[in-house]
């Protein structure tokens, strides 16, 4: 990698991705707020992977040092700026989620980012949210087999919906050739090089 | 309607967005160590009057929109009472031959109310504080990156676009013969053609940028000032006190 700073193109890029994000996360409080409140926070646990799909795909798109972080924190602000009602829990939960896939990605240097690493980081991702909602919501009050079974939904829901299904949406997405500026992209095409050689 | 209750001529809109953030975590992390009724009870109360009589919001608006979270909060009532840490002594009834005791109940409306509380205070700072007067403070007083903050604000501008673009995206497929309907395995046939063109004007937004002269540092001049004014030093004050008294001071 030549430059490993986030320049102003990767930020902004962050940005605009984070931001699209950002609405959809809005959209999916609504429809997890209606499954919590039916199944309950267990239930609600499936749902936690959605909001790590940020810093998946973004880190996997730009595979710099801070753009997870980066990438949760604009999606929580853009939440905020559109009119989230629990702005306050949203950006707490954006910068505990955002670090914690932020230190899976330095665990491997910023150099794999291959499917176990984006599920690693999506676990990572909710098992923070996990801890922050576990400290803000009291869950210490609960039984904790309760507590255990929310714990293994989430992990499982990490792994899936922001690991497995951030790195085919992003996969497809470079095909397109959008990225081809970007480390993923450029990782395309000298694949493609590569071949036709 | 939102950008109408933000630019209100109230006391809590002229607050400096910084300091609305501020008191917003202050008030999760007295929230977190309160397992009883009336110190959530009374926060609550005193949040919907303040944003009420100093925020200008008119109440309906307030409790439609903190309905849902009643409904959050009601599901922690319930899974304390079937799933409680510790079932209490005092049993008031049974359901199904499930013993439900005053104890669990009291634990599960506290929680239920404190979710509200984080709901009410968030909905404080939401109503009464604009988008871009929020990244102005963060940049001059918080020390964001100008970069991250212009760059949220180009963003946040590019966002009533989106729809437009679904819009697109939806009639090219139906003339192309494949179903107007989205279907839901069909999320990233719309999706990707969607963030295909995020990113494409991220990449011109960034290149306009910088051909202005853009190049992130914090020497330059402002149109917008934010700066602390008297009305801070009331909030800060009022804010203090009110903590005091809730959170401080013993209630019984």
């Amino acid at each position: 990698m030549i430059n490993k700073r986030l320049n102003l193109r990767d930020i902004v890029v962050i940005s605009f991705i984070s931001a699209v994000l950002g609405v959809l996360y809005l959209l999916w409080v609504l429809l997890g707020q209606i499954v919590t409140g039916v199944l309950g926070p267990v239930g609600g646990g499936l749902m936690a992977g959605f909001w790590i799909l940020a810093p998946v795909i973004c880190a996997y798109i730009i595979q710099k040092p801070g753009a997870a972080l980066l990438a949760e924190l604009i999606a929580a602000g853009t939440e905020v700026m559109a009119g989230s009602v629990s702005a306050g829990a949203v950006l707490v939960l954006g910068f505990t989620q955002g670090i914690a896939a932020e230190i899976i990605f330095a665990m491997f240097f910023y150099r794999i980012f291959r499917l176990p690493v984006l599920m690693l980081a999506g676990m990572a991702g909710t098992s923070a949210a996990f801890l922050t909602q576990y400290i803000l919501y009291g869950f210490s009050q609960y039984a904790g087999s309760v507590v255990v079974f929310m714990l293994v939904t989430m992990l499982i829901s990490g792994a899936l919906l922001a690991g497995w299904a951030g790195k085919s949406f992003t996969d497809a997405l470079v095909k397109t050739g959008v990225l081809d500026r970007f480390a993923l992209g450029r990782q395309r095409r000298e694949g493609q090089q590569r071949n036709a050689v | 309607m939102l950008e109408e209750l933000q630019t209100r001529d109230a006391f809590l809109q002229r607050v400096h967005p910084t300091l609305k953030l501020l008191s917003l975590f202050t008030v999760f992390f007295f929230m977190i160590f309160i397992y009883d009724i009336w110190h959530p009870l009374a926060v609550l109360v005193l949040t919907i009057a303040a944003i009420f009589f100093l925020g200008k919001v008119p109440l309906k608006l307030l409790l439609i929109l903190l309905l849902p979270f009643a409904l959050f909060g009601f599901s922690f009532v319930w899974l304390q009472v079937v799933f409680p840490e510790e079932r209490g002594a005092t049993v008031l009834f049974y359901v199904f031959h499930m013993p439900v005791a005053l104890e669990n109940i009291q634990t599960g409306v506290s929680l239920g109310l404190r979710a509200m509380v984080f709901a009410s205070w968030s909905l404080l700072f939401v109503l009464t504080t604009s988008p871009v007067s929020l990244v102005m403070s963060l940049i001059q007083k918080w020390h964001m990156p100008p970069s991250i903050g212009y760059g949220m604000m180009a963003a946040y501008r590019f966002l009533p676009q989106l729809r437009k673009e679904l819009v697109i995206i939806r009639r090219a497929r139906q003339i192309r013969g494949m179903g107007s309907k989205p279907r839901m395995r069909e999320w990233k046939e719309a999706g990707v053609p969607l963030m295909a063109g995020a990113v494409r004007k991220a990449e011109r937004t960034a290149l306009a940028m910088e051909s202005k002269g853009f190049d992130g540092s914090r020497k330059r001049t402002r149109y917008v000032q934010m700066n602390y004014k008297k009305t801070d030093v009331w909030f800060t004050a009022g804010f203090i006190l009110f903590i005091t008294v809730v959170f401080l001071l013993p209630l019984s």
